[in-house]
């Protein structure tokens, strides 16, 4: 029997939590990437963050899948990070109209 | 056609999409077992300067499960780069190739090869494994056999693996049967829903629609040892360890970004676009509205597709496009049809007892994979239409690359093995008969268009060059 994806994602991943099914693979997983559930920063406002913090290294995608909820999912690299924070998104939907 | 173009997205995207796929005891080694993924189909050999290549943003799997739950307990995932020796001509080679190392060739590609095992452990097998170049005709690719034959490598834990251009080992009458399930062989005994003058009526040849064409194989020879559960040779057809379940899937970034520039980004996890176990299920039996979704799932969770298996669209046509050829079928279709025969034979493997001396099955968990008894060994006197000709070596144990698929399934689709399950079932005599008119006898393993058959790794055939096979 194959390990579990969730015990596979652990042993690499800061995420609080695995959501979501990429594939059957547990080890494939691991190596096509992870979608995860982030808790929302406590603070987010951008000035806050170093400069180091701001440098990317690869691209960064932001979808604003439910506004009003504030379901905010970031593609990054091989990851997916789902987060769930109204005031930003409400930004994002503000700033691109 | 097997598999290819077989749903609305993938269509659309041919270097992830899967065509065939292929699993055998390796008739000159039979203490391997052969594995072929193709993608890529339907490439006219003429197609450059452009000519075909893998997807570099694509990850591509064979997987393997061994212990009968639909889910992978080894994968080899092979995943590829490509190099452009000179940006500044157009050409794809500027001189003859003569060698995978020629400075002449413009555009190569190479790949690596990784197995997963269950623990998620990844080994690499191999990198900077060259590709050959496409066949591009007796300028370019000069004594095409041996230059393709070099990219075979040899890797330790005697694993053998190629990734190229094929000839398509594939074969179907695709311009028949897309028109409103014609059969050549019997096309006049279609309905032709009442037509006049449409040329369809009198008995033709099948034409292979196929021939000529070429396509991009990952092949991949394994002891048969490396694929049980147990790391041991099974001791015979019996034992639990014979049977494995295989399938190819292709994988994608989930998010896509054009740069402006030409170029583009990705981001994000991997996600499945293309799966293939048996041939002909999505093609065939799986509705348009779920064709795509049927390529994003795992095997493991296809007891949700188990309706279409059990009760075909096709299966329904056939007394509807040959009138009075089926009545026995057309009588089990006015029931309430559950053909345990076709879920049986592309869900869970035949149990044994069905038929004499053989098995592969792998329970009740429903997953469509290709299922291979490997210790069923090589046939002495092959047959084309497999089990249902006796020979226990071919469709739907795995699958040879000379196996008529189309006939076996459709015959299956009939009727034709429906007794077997249902005692109170008598397939109607064509069930047994039908055929898409490309062999000549059961016997004939080198099928119209595909002669080129190799008689060992990696089997399939060297491609059609473009200079020889110029575009209709």
């Amino acid at each position: 029997m194959a390990v579990s994806r969730r015990t596979f994602l652990g042993r690499g991943s800061m995420a609080v939590a695995a959501a979501g099914v990429l594939s059957s693979v547990p080890g494939l997983s691991g190596l096509l990437g992870a979608t995860e559930s982030e808790a929302p920063a406590a603070d987010s406002s951008v000035a806050d963050l170093g400069s180091t913090d701001t440098a990317l290294s690869e691209p960064l995608v932001a979808h604003v899948r439910d506004a009003s909820t504030g379901e905010i999912t970031l593609f990054s690299g091989t990851r997916e990070i789902v987060l769930r924070d109204p005031q930003l998104a409400g930004r994002i939907v503000r700033a691109a109209r | 056609m097997s598999s290819h173009r077989e749903a609305p997205e993938i269509s659309k995207d041919p270097v992830a999409d899967s065509t065939d796929l292929y699993a055998f005891v390796s008739p000159d080694n039979p203490d391997t077992v052969t594995l072929i993924a193709n993608y890529v189909p339907l490439e006219g050999p003429d197609g450059g300067p452009n000519f075909y290549e893998f997807g570099n943003d694509v990850v591509y799997t064979v997987n393997i499960d061994n212990d009968s739950d639909g889910d992978a307990d080894i994968v080899y995932e092979f995943r590829f780069e490509t190099d452009v020796t000179d940006p500044g001509t157009f050409l794809y080679n500027t001189g003859p190739i003569t060698s995978l190392t020629s400075g002449s060739w413009n555009r190569r590609q190479r790949f690596s090869v990784t197995r997963i095992d269950h623990n998620g452990r990844a080994t690499l097998l191999g990198s900077e494994l060259a590709c050959p170049p496409c066949n591009i005709g007796p300028l370019s690719t000069p004594d095409y056999p041996s230059l393709a034959q070099a990219a075979v490598h040899d890797l330790p834990g005697d694993v053998r693996v190629f990734a190229g251009q094929r000839a398509e080992g594939f074969y179907v009458d695709l311009g028949a049967i897309f028109d409103l399930g014609v059969l050549r062989p019997f096309e006049q005994d279609h309905t032709t829903f009442g037509l006049t003058g449409t040329g369809i009526g009198k008995m033709a040849a099948g034409v292979n629609a196929t021939k000529s064409l070429n396509v991009h194989s990952i092949a991949i020879q394994v002891p048969v040892a490396e694929l049980t559960s147990n790391r041991r040779t099974p001791s015979g057809v019996g034992a639990p360890n014979a049977v494995i379940g295989v399938w190819t899937a292709a994988y994608r970034q989930k998010v896509r970004m054009w740069d402006g520039e030409g170029d583009h980004v990705w981001a994000g996890p991997y996600v499945q676009v293309s799966r293939l176990g048996n041939p002909l299920v999505n093609e065939v039996l799986i509705p348009m509205g779920k064709k795509d979704y049927w390529n994003s799932q795992a095997p493991a969770g296809d007891h949700q597709f188990a309706p279409f298996y059990a009760n075909p669209q096709l299966a329904q046509l056939l007394p509807v496009l040959y009138p009075g050829v089926f009545p026995n079928l057309a009588a089990y279709n006015a029931g309430t049809p559950n053909r345990a025969d076709l879920v049986a034979i592309l869900l869970t493997g035949l149990p044994a007892g069905v038929v004499p001396g053989f098995q592969n099955f792998t329970g009740t968990t429903q997953a469509d994979m290709l299922r291979l008894n490997m210790a069923v060994p090589p046939a002495s006197s092959p047959q084309n239409t497999g089990i249902l000709g006796g020979d226990l070596a071919g469709f739907p144990n795995g699958r040879r690359v000379f196996d008529d698929v189309v006939t076996i399934e459709v015959r299956a689709l009939a009727g034709a093995v429906l007794d077997l399950v249902d005692p109170s079932f008598t397939p109607d005599a064509a069930a047994g008969a039908v055929d898409q008119g490309l062999t000549s006898s059961p016997a004939d393993t080198a099928a119209m268009g595909t002669e080129n058959y190799l008689p060992s790794f990696p089997y399939l055939g060297v491609p059609a060059s473009g200079f020889a096979v110029p575009a209709a």
